[in-house]
């Protein structure tokens, strides 16, 4: 099992200054999986419980020089605690050495321990070089990297509508706010493009409608029932199948919000098929252009609460 | 518009147009001294008062007179009168302030099922709904008064920051608090007997700047539990105490202290345009009020 790369400096920025970041608002650990193809970083996808996240690259938008073989079909997958992977990753910037070498090595710790695995970065300035070890899980085996592979395979499976989420930053406002009302968000998206957002206890009903959202896929014109309630609206189009609804933790919709950070150019909401989980996706914008980036992707998947609607 | 509930409930007692929901919000705030209270709000001609009581020895009122409001529609024949938790109030209210702050805040009273409907239709194509669920008060707020007997009110005012800084000074040694004013020397001070004894004295002669005003023409000296004093000052949001208008404190024949706060509700400044009329924003002020009843083991003669 080998792997070793150069990192270009624009991919030493997107994980040091946008991708890293978000992922450590979600969790303290992520799983890295490297690809003849990809580079991918995956926070909580083996489990059923919680936010998972999944950020692709592209190999060449992170690395130059990229050697990877192992048994598995040159695949290779490990967990990082991403505290010391942004570490790592901040003093070499600070270096602004040449090159930054990334490989795996296995290094005994001391001499009474056996060799352990690490992620070495190796960056060299132009009067001093510094290593830094950043220790990492035993590489997994075929059967998790298997599930690894699957649950991306999984993310092909988009919700029939996408919506287009509005201004971030003000909805993580409105999110903090009705955070404070209740712990569970009801999400609702509509073929019209409209987005609900709705808290419900037995004191207070709270919430908030956007509409004449982009949509992607399947779309449908609204209804001339312009004089009914947001709520009546969600209803009747749940009810002619034009919606779907679904409730999720308040403090998950929250953390997938922290997904700012890695600036996205358009972020999209939808509800996976089956009511499956509700669906975070990101779009980025090629510098300069307003098109788009296909070599970075990030979604989360936010689990479905059992009070769901009907 | 989102007038479902409107249309099923013609006879609205009350619908106002906010601009400020954050000035509503900080002056709600300075009543909110625990986590769950109960809060009765009262509708009127004039605008609206929220009270909430602890026991029968502090109350505290925020009015907010209907200038305040960009339109206040009142045709109810008997003031209504509800129950409502503070805390979600304040946090259902704090929900609007995510808005881009260009449109007003609608309040409606009563919905279908008598609940507070609030709602605010946002410039981008968005909209916030709340609807508050009531309940019917068990009580009527205790109208307090001070009872001078005929004489001038005792009373000093000094800036609400200086107020505040004294009383969360006084948390040191805790207990009970006595608070005297003399004429001469003319002064307050402020005394707390606990854990340990601390006075602060604000001389009027040498601290004239510190006092907005200064009335008094008799000896008074009354004690006051420390926890319901705290509550006068404690929660006044910083914005209010960065604004520093005032803060009044009375205290009646009986010993009933009464300490007025006075906020300015400015509108933000994406609605300055509504208000040119430089009149109208000089009116735009709220008024806090707490009465604070003096400790029943209080033998203290309390005026000479």
């Amino acid at each position: 099992m080998k792997f070793k790369a150069i990192l270009t400096d624009y991919g030493v920025a997107l994980l040091e200054r946008r991708f890293v970041p978000a992922f450590e608002k979600i969790g303290k650990t992520c799983h890295v999986y490297l690809t003849r193809v990809h580079i991918t970083l995956l926070h909580n996808v083996l489990n059923a419980d919680g936010v998972q996240a999944v950020a692709q690259f592209s190999r060449e938008v992170i690395f130059d020089d990229y050697q990877i073989s192992s048994q598995n079909d040159d695949r290779i997958a490990f967990t990082v605690d991403l505290t010391l992977l942004s570490r790592a990753l901040k003093s070499s910037v600070s270096m602004d050495g040449d090159k930054l070498l990334v490989k795996l090595v296995r290094k005994r710790p001391s001499l009474a321990e056996g060799r352990l695995p690490y992620l070495t970065f190796e960056s060299k300035g132009h009067r001093s070089a510094i290593i830094q070890d950043v220790p990492i899980s035993q590489p997994l085996n075929r059967i998790d990297v298997q599930e690894l592979q699957s649950s991306l395979d999984m993310a092909q499976a988009l919700p029939r509508t996408l919506v287009q989420v509005p201004d971030l930053q003000q909805l993580q406002g409105l999110v903090d706010r009705l955070g404070k009302v209740g712990d569970v968000l009801e999400v609702g998206v509509t073929q019209y493009g409209d987005l609900h957002l709705q808290v419900s206890t037995p004191m207070v009903s709270i919430g908030s409608e956007y509409q004449k959202l982009r949509v992607i896929g399947v779309r449908a014109e609204p209804s001339s029932s312009e004089a009914s309630s947001s709520t009546r609206r969600l209803q009747l189009a749940l009810q002619k199948e034009e919606a779907s609804a679904v409730s999720v933790s308040m403090k998950h919709f929250a953390k997938s919000l922290q997904c700012y950070l890695t600036k996205p150019d358009a972020s999209f909401c939808g509800v996976a098929p089956d009511d499956a989980c509700l669906l975070m996706l990101f779009q980025y914008f090629k510098p300069g252009t307003r098109q788009t980036d296909n070599t970075i992707s990030l979604h989360y998947r936010l689990p479905v609460l059992d009070q769901g609607r009907p | 518009m989102d007038s479902a509930a409107t249309q099923e409930a013609p006879e609205l007692a009350v619908r106002c147009l906010l601009d400020n929901v954050q000035g509503l919000v900080d002056a709600l705030s300075c009543i909110r001294w625990k986590k769950q209270q109960d809060a009765i709000c009262e509708l009127s001609e004039h605008g609206m008062v929220i009270t909430v009581e602890e026991w029968t020895c502090l109350q505290a009122r925020v009015y907010f007179r209907k200038e305040l409001f960009r339109e206040y529609q009142y045709q109810a024949g008997v003031r209504p009168r509800f129950g409502v938790s503070l805390a979600l109030l304040i946090d259902c209210l704090h929900t609007f302030t995510s808005s881009t702050g260009t449109t007003a805040l609608e309040l409606c009273y009563p919905g279908p099922d008598m609940q507070l409907l609030l709602k605010l239709i946002d410039a981008n194509n968005s909209c916030i709904n709340a609807e508050i669920r009531t309940r019917i008060p068990e009580s009527i707020p205790r109208e307090y008064i001070i009872d001078d007997e005929g004489n001038l009110p005792i009373s000093f005012a000094v800036k609400s920051a200086a107020l505040k800084e004294v009383i969360d000074d006084l948390e040191w040694p805790g207990s009970n608090i006595t608070i005297t004013l003399s004429p001469a020397p003319p002064g307050v001070s402020f005394r707390g007997e606990g854990h340990g004894d601390l006075q602060i004295d604000l001389p009027y002669d040498t601290q004239q700047d510190l006092f907005i005003a200064f009335q008094c023409n008799r000896h008074v000296s009354h004690r006051y539990k420390y926890k319901f004093l705290r509550a006068t000052t404690s929660q006044i949001p910083n914005s209010i105490l960065k604004d520093n208008r005032g803060s009044k404190v009375t205290i009646g024949s009986t010993g009933l202290l009464k300490v007025q706060h006075l906020i300015s509700v400015r509108p933000t400044h994406a609605q300055q345009h509504h208000y040119m009329d430089p009149s109208q924003v000089h009116a735009r002020v709220s008024y806090i009020e707490f009465y604070v009843m003096p400790d029943e083991d209080d033998n203290n003669e309390g005026t000479q």
